[in-house]
């Protein structure tokens, strides 16, 4: 699913170079949960970055889905975004001037979709994070909580392969937080493979595989094995829409 | 994607009024200079033979002597106008000058009044000028011939003498001789005047056509120019006629370019008759045939003046631009983290740049109208504190396409800068920071 070997990744400025990642090795296997931790400044975010396509590396190759995606062009590179991967942020980062729909319509509209099947898929998107009722509703009009199920519901609609979260609790309460992470746990569930970076040990015991990066580098793995009480902690998606609509 | 695009900046103006209101009113004030000179630029230039442009010839002789003026002089001599009839290589060909004097009617109660824009031609001035006849038609050949006292008056003094009705078979008085009404225009007000311009391009045309064959007989007085290159003793009229004075001009219509080149050479033959005679003494004596735009440009209808106000109003759009490029950068990169995450979801530089683009055209078309309401304006402005003519300070309806269209391209330019510094910007720099 995703491979990357021996990336490398140096920021220059006339004074210092600054090694972000160095010979960072990892491979992620469809349909996997794996948290990323770190130290701040560790390289965790420049990972996220490289792997969502949004930064290049200075060595290394990156394979996703099989295909290398080191040095593809910036049209090439959107177009895998839009149809590969989803974002989701520690600051929601939704467009304050559209309201709910049109936020999650924009990667369908920049993948072609016609109108009927970008109304079909934001509608889905936004039941099944149980907020199909407020479709018109702008995002200031929203709690942290529900503006990141948005931006869940937005890396969705495009039915992405590949899903990156970069602290996507970072912003929110315990409750929100927790129904936040049982969201991304039943869309790991249903096929969809996940890498969240977070600074919460709680949170990257819950993923089925947590690396820690430092300096730039994956210096731990270790796999969590699903156990009794994840799987009971588990809320259904069901649950969670009652919860939202209740 | 186009019309995701229109949205998006219609969305984006009304966000942020008051910075965008400063971009459309830069551009609308260097797209209504820019229009205001533009217009009367064109309005000058305008070739208004359409397209009997290129068979329209005027006739410049040199006939002046070696020690006169170094150059055709526009007009020609009496005599050589009268001899140039005789060619029958044109088509159409009339020789002409400008007179005037007191118009009356026959009605006693009617007061004269004085008509400055008589003009002495032929027959064929109407037709080679594509001239329309409202009432009647031109008088016959043979008035050319043996000269009787007949006119054409325009659809304006029709309307001065006979309040616009059908004039024909009434007898008007010019300077006091009875000319019989053969034909009345209609309205008919070429601009430039380019068939004399003598007497000012603009704003100038005659009223009153009476026939060439008569001015030795009424010894019609020439109320444009008259060069001399000698001291010659006129005491009366047959002398002027006979003289070396430069008055009339004349015109032909050469069909082909064949005809050009006969017709030249004919001309040609003819210098050197008059050579033997004792005239065209000058090594130089030739002739010079100039179709309309020629003509307009030997004698400088667009004056340099005008053509440098053009550049100069250029040159504040350009200033406009500027100050537009630096508001659209601020506004653009303001919006970089919100570009950032559409270049996350999938959006690709060109995408963004597209977006940007149709923003920019946009704010260009919105200047573009309002800058056509400046040009309206200042050309009103114009009309009035400075008497110019009408025929100048008209807005070209041409001008109504050309406003947004160059507004457009002024604030796509404009906008190409910031377009690329916004959608060029690393997304991943915002996307944390948001």
């Amino acid at each position: 699913m995703l491979s990357m070997k021996n990336i490398s990744k140096v920021f220059k400025t006339d004074l210092v170079e600054t090694h972000a990642l160095r010979d960072f090795n990892l491979e992620v296997n469809e349909g996997e949960f794996v948290a990323v931790t770190g130290p701040s400044g560790s390289g965790k975010t420049t990972f996220l970055n490289i792997a969502g396509l949004l930064e290049g590396f200075t060595h290394g190759d990156y394979f996703l889905d099989g295909i290398n995606v080191s040095n593809l062009s910036d049209n090439k590179s959107a177009a895998v975004r839009n149809e590969k991967i989803g974002f989701i942020f520690q600051g929601f980062n939704l467009i304050p001037d559209l309201n709910l729909a049109e936020n999650i319509e924009v990667p369908l509209r920049y993948r072609g979709f016609s109108a009927k099947e970008r109304k079909r898929r934001v509608e889905q998107a936004l039941e099944q994070v149980g907020l199909g009722a407020r479709m018109k509703h702008l995002p200031t009009q929203l709690s942290g909580g529900q503006q990141q199920r948005v931006a869940i519901a937005r890396a969705l609609a495009g039915e992405p392969r590949f899903l990156l979260a970069d602290e996507p609790t970072g912003n929110l309460d315990s409750l929100m937080a927790r129904q936040v992470m049982e969201l991304l746990e039943n869309i790991n569930q249903s096929g969809t493979t996940i890498i969240m970076v977070t600074h919460d040990p709680e949170l990257a015991r819950r993923a089925q595989r947590n690396i820690q990066i430092v300096d730039g580098q994956v210096c731990d793995f270790t796999m969590y094995q699903p156990n009794a009480a994840r799987s009971a902690s588990h809320s259904s998606v069901d649950k969670l829409v009652a919860n939202a609509q209740g | 994607m186009f019309f995701y695009y229109l949205d998006l900046a219609w969305r984006s103006i009304k966000k942020t009024p008051m910075l965008s209101a400063l971009m459309i009113m830069a551009i609308s004030i260097g797209i209504g200079i820019t229009i205001t000179t533009l217009n009367i630029y064109k309005m000058m230039s305008t070739n208004p033979a359409g397209e009997k442009s290129g068979k329209l010839f005027a006739v410049q002789l040199w006939s002046q002597g070696p020690d006169a003026w170094d150059r055709f002089d526009p007009q020609i001599t009496y005599q050589d106008g009268f001899n140039l009839l005789k060619s029958d290589i044109p088509r159409l060909q009339t020789p002409m000058f400008r007179t005037g004097g007191a118009v009356q009617t026959e009605d006693p109660a009617f007061l004269p009044v004085l008509q400055s824009r008589v003009r002495v031609t032929n027959n064929d001035f109407f037709p080679m000028f594509g001239l329309e006849f409202q009432y009647g038609q031109a008088w016959d050949d043979s008035v050319d011939q043996d000269a009787r006292y007949e006119v054409v008056l325009t659809d304006e003094l029709n309307k001065t003498l006979f309040a616009g009705k059908n004039s024909v078979g009434k007898t008007i008085y010019f300077n006091a001789k009875p000319y019989q009404v053969v034909g009345v225009l209609k309205p008919w007000a070429p601009s430039p005047n380019y068939y004399d311009l003598n007497n000012g391009a603009f704003g100038n045309v005659d009223t009153l056509f009476v026939p060439y064959s008569l001015a030795p007989i009424e010894e019609y007085g020439s109320w444009g120019n008259t060069n001399g290159w000698n001291y010659e003793s006129i005491n009366n009229y047959a002398q002027r006629l006979t003289s070396e004075k430069h008055w009339t001009q004349f015109w032909v219509q050469l069909d082909t370019p064949e005809q050009v080149a006969e017709y030249r050479q004919w001309v040609g033959q003819y210098i050197e008759q008059q050579k033997k005679l004792g005239r065209f003494g000058s090594p130089k004596a030739d002739v010079q045939l100039s179709d309309v735009d020629q003509w307009l440009a030997i004698n400088k209808v667009v004056p340099e003046d005008n053509k440098v106000l053009v550049g100069l109003s250029v040159l504040f759009l350009i200033v406009c631009l500027v100050n537009m490029l630096g508001l659209l950068l601020s506004k653009f990169l303001r919006r970089a983290p919100e570009i950032g995450v559409r270049r996350a979801i999938g959006a690709s530089q060109g995408q963004i740049f597209a977006q940007h683009m149709v923003e920019v055209s946009l704010m260009g078309l919105f200047g573009g109208l309002l800058g056509l309401a400046w040009a309206w304006g200042s050309l009103m402005l114009l009309t009035k504190k400075f008497d110019l003519e009408s025929s100048l300070t008209h807005l070209d309806t041409s001008m109504w396409l050309i406003a947004p269209m160059i507004a457009i391209l002024a604030a796509v330019v404009a906008g190409i800068y910031p377009a690329w510094r916004v959608c060029t910007t690393n997304p991943s720099v915002y996307l944390k920071s948001q």
